[in-house]
């Protein structure tokens, strides 16, 4: 049975085993497949829904039956158990935020994009066109396919199966999940059979050339063409003949990226090296595998002069690749991965500066720094659930042991968001005891600043033991102890005053990716 | 934590309904199965219910109630294990996370839904009708139409596609234009 067959089947209940292993199958395997049954789904609950509110909408003349209103109903009943009102949805859809990309913007090499577009890899690309004035961007589809664009070209995404070639010199690999990718350039359209090809576009002819494998060119002229290994294809007869060598390889994008990896981590290295004797540096942890350590745990301080009771020890959290290749960074994934640490003392103004990259926000509060336990004056550094980052400190006055509203929140807008998740980001944030204000920073950006109503100015903070990635000791009986991140660090500095935005940004600039 | 005050119950309950479409289409693209699916969506109405104190106004509603419609699926799959008809969980995990990326394209796609339903022939608006509206069970609408069961769940499978194939097309039109 095929995929439509099966879905139905399941929609109408009378799928059987074999059968739904069969579906389960297809949905764990194929991209495209689970969002056909989550439109098929989609769909069904829908006409389900709107059809027992709308019966008798639909022109066909068949009076609906009563005893289907006690389905329409269906959800009152609990309204009125619950506050004896019965309401009911007058059926909007109501739209939130989320991503619709069909492709995302892998690696790129000096790539400039027109029209002031930021496009950075790792973004996500909506259908659209993706102008690109100079330099190298590869694209890859959500199907599979992957586009290695020169620019200057200009390239429209139609979906994940489908784009088109207005301009320029496209590379283009499919594999095998991505058979019958589509790509569309003047007077051709190419029909992909699993294979690495060619496209060059310019004065409104194409250029085909065909590494590997098959490609239909489909012509309003001519009978669909088989091209296979080697072969060329040109749309207008009076054009020169095509040369493999006019095409860039992947090969030389890979090499050429790297080369500016290891050179901005060397950029990097150097800029941190200059930074370690920053007076106002509390702590900083660059998270670079030390070579003595047996152990393999220790997560050492660097700033100078060294401090090494400050020095942090993980638990748990395995070491992974960080922004660049050769730069490590912790992993944490599993509820007891942490790093352990002990910073004495007491301060009037602090300042955090974190690289992270986190993979999903799944819990309600997801750790970045947090004391053991929430005594006052000790400052709590989260992401919140909707993906904004989160500020706290509590100052609960003395003989008051629970009741009562002390915890100062401050939350910046939401900014880890489908689009940045599992990408490396600066994030800070400045408490000064003094102003009450807390400011929030996403990539060097401000993204919320903030005085709570409950600041009263002047009182410590401290922090004695405390963690990174998780919550060393949770407050007794909290709702929410488990907290662990998901995601990775690989640099944090603790401040001891308030960093403005312009230094936030001299520490962003040289740490960033690409 | 405090305990919820009557405005936050109240509140809850507003959102609840307003949103109460979209939670049961999150819920039944994991549980395709429309009773089960109910069953979810009233415990999972009662779980939001019960920790409506901790539900921040400021912030959307959906994300957090999936969380807790998500949890509810999950329940319900272990306290029917033994039911084979149910995805695994690994298959759940990725339907889950892929449809928050789909979800506002599965908005649009509703919204011309309508359109399409209007578009439909005589016969596949009866079925439609039949099916959706008034619930009629196989057997009535086999009898009804005088067809075979195979051939009445072939009709629902086309009708099914015809829809899915007319909102796809609505949705591409402005861009072939």
């Amino acid at each position: 049975m095929n995929l439509e067959s099966l879905i139905s089947a399941q929609l109408d209940g009378v799928i059987t085993p074999e059968q739904h292993a069969q579906l389960e199958g297809l949905l764990r395997h194929d991209w495209q497949a689970r969002r056909i049954y989550l439109e098929m789904a989609d769909q069904h609950s829908r006409l389900l829904q709107q059809m027992e509110l709308n019966a008798g909408r639909m022109d066909a003349a068949v009076t609906p039956q009563r005893r289907w209103l006690q389905v329409a109903t269906f959800f009152v009943p609990l309204a009125v158990t619950l506050l004896g009102v019965a309401l009911w949805p007058r059926g909007s859809v109501i739209e939130e935020g989320t991503a619709d990309g069909v492709a995302t913007l892998s690696t790129t090499l000096d790539a400039q994009f027109a029209d002031g577009s930021s496009l950075r890899s790792g973004d996500t690309l909506a259908p659209g066109i993706v102008r690109l004035k100079k330099g190298l961007a590869q694209v890859e589809f959500f199907s599979g396919a992957s586009a290695l664009v020169e620019g200057d070209a200009e390239i429209e995404i139609i979906s994940a199966w489908e784009a088109r070639c207005l301009r320029g010199r496209v590379r283009l690999h499919v594999p095998p999940a991505a058979k019958g990718f589509v790509m569309h350039a003047p007077d051709v359209k190419l029909e992909d059979l699993g294979t690495e090809f060619a496209l060059n576009v310019r004065d409104g002819a194409s250029r085909v050339h065909v590494f590997d494998g098959e490609v239909i060119a489909h012509t309003s002229d001519r009978a669909p063409s088989s091209l296979t290994r080697g072969m060329s294809f040109t749309s207008r007869s009076d054009e020169p003949a095509v040369s493999p060598e006019e095409f860039l390889a992947i090969s030389d994008l890979t090499a050429q990226t790297s080369q500016i990896k290891a050179s901005r981590h060397a950029a990097w290295r150097k800029w941190a090296g200059s930074q370690q004797a920053d007076p106002r540096l509390v702590a900083r942890y660059l998270f670079e595998r030390h070579p003595d350590d047996r152990w393999d745990r220790l997560v050492a301080n660097d700033a100078e002069p060294q401090q090494r009771s400050r020095a942090g020890g993980a638990v748990g959290a395995r070491w992974t690749e960080g922004r660049w290749p050769g730069k490590q960074a912790l992993e944490f994934k599993r509820p007891g991965d942490r790093v352990r640490l002990l910073i004495d003392g007491h301060f009037t103004a602090i300042t955090f500066a974190c690289w992270v990259k986190v993979d999903s926000v799944d819990k309600n509060y997801n750790a970045l720094l947090l004391t053991d336990g929430y005594d006052n004056g000790e400052p709590h550094w989260q992401i919140y659930e909707d993906g904004s980052l989160m500020f706290s400190i509590t100052y609960r006055p003395d003989g008051v042991a629970s009741g009562g509203s002390w915890n100062q929140k401050y939350f910046s807008k939401p900014v880890f968001r489908a689009d940045s998740l599992g990408r490396w980001h600066h994030i800070a944030v400045s408490y000064d005891s003094q102003s009450g204000e807390v400011v929030h920073y996403f990539d060097g950006h401000e993204v919320g600043r903030e005085v709570s109503k409950l600041h009263r100015p002047g009182r410590a903070i401290v922090f004695g033991p405390c963690e990174l990635g998780n919550w060393g000791l949770p407050t007794t009986g909290h709702q929410f102890p488990i907290r662990n991140l998901n995601g990775a660090i690989d640099e944090f500095a603790i401040y001891s005053s308030v960093l403005g935005p312009a230094e936030v940004r001299s520490i962003y600039e040289p740490g960033r990716a690409e | 934590m405090h305990d919820s005050s009557p405005q936050q119950a109240e509140q809850l309950v507003l959102l609840l309904t307003q949103h109460q479409e979209s939670l049961f289409r999150y819920i039944f693209s994991l549980v395709p199965c429309e009773a089960d699916a109910r069953d979810v969506l009233q415990e999972t109405s009662v779980a939001l219910y019960r920790k409506c104190d901790q539900y921040d106004a400021t912030r959307p509603f959906l994300p957090w109630a999936y969380r807790f419609a998500y949890l509810q699926v999950q329940k319900h799959r272990e306290q029917s294990a033994r039911a084979p008809l149910l995805f695994s969980e690994d298959v759940m995990d990725l339907l889950a996370s892929e449809r928050k990326h789909l979800e506002s394209h599965l908005n649009e796609r509703l919204q011309v839904l309508d359109g399409c339903l209007q578009k439909l022939s005589v016969q596949d608006k009866e079925l439609v009708t039949r099916r959706y509206a008034l619930r009629d069970s196989a057997e009535t609408m086999m009898q009804r139409f005088g067809m075979s069961r195979r051939t009445l769940f072939r009709n629902l499978e086309l009708l099914r596609a015809r829809l899915h194939d007319c909102v796809t097309r609505q949705l591409q039109l402005p861009r072939l234009s």
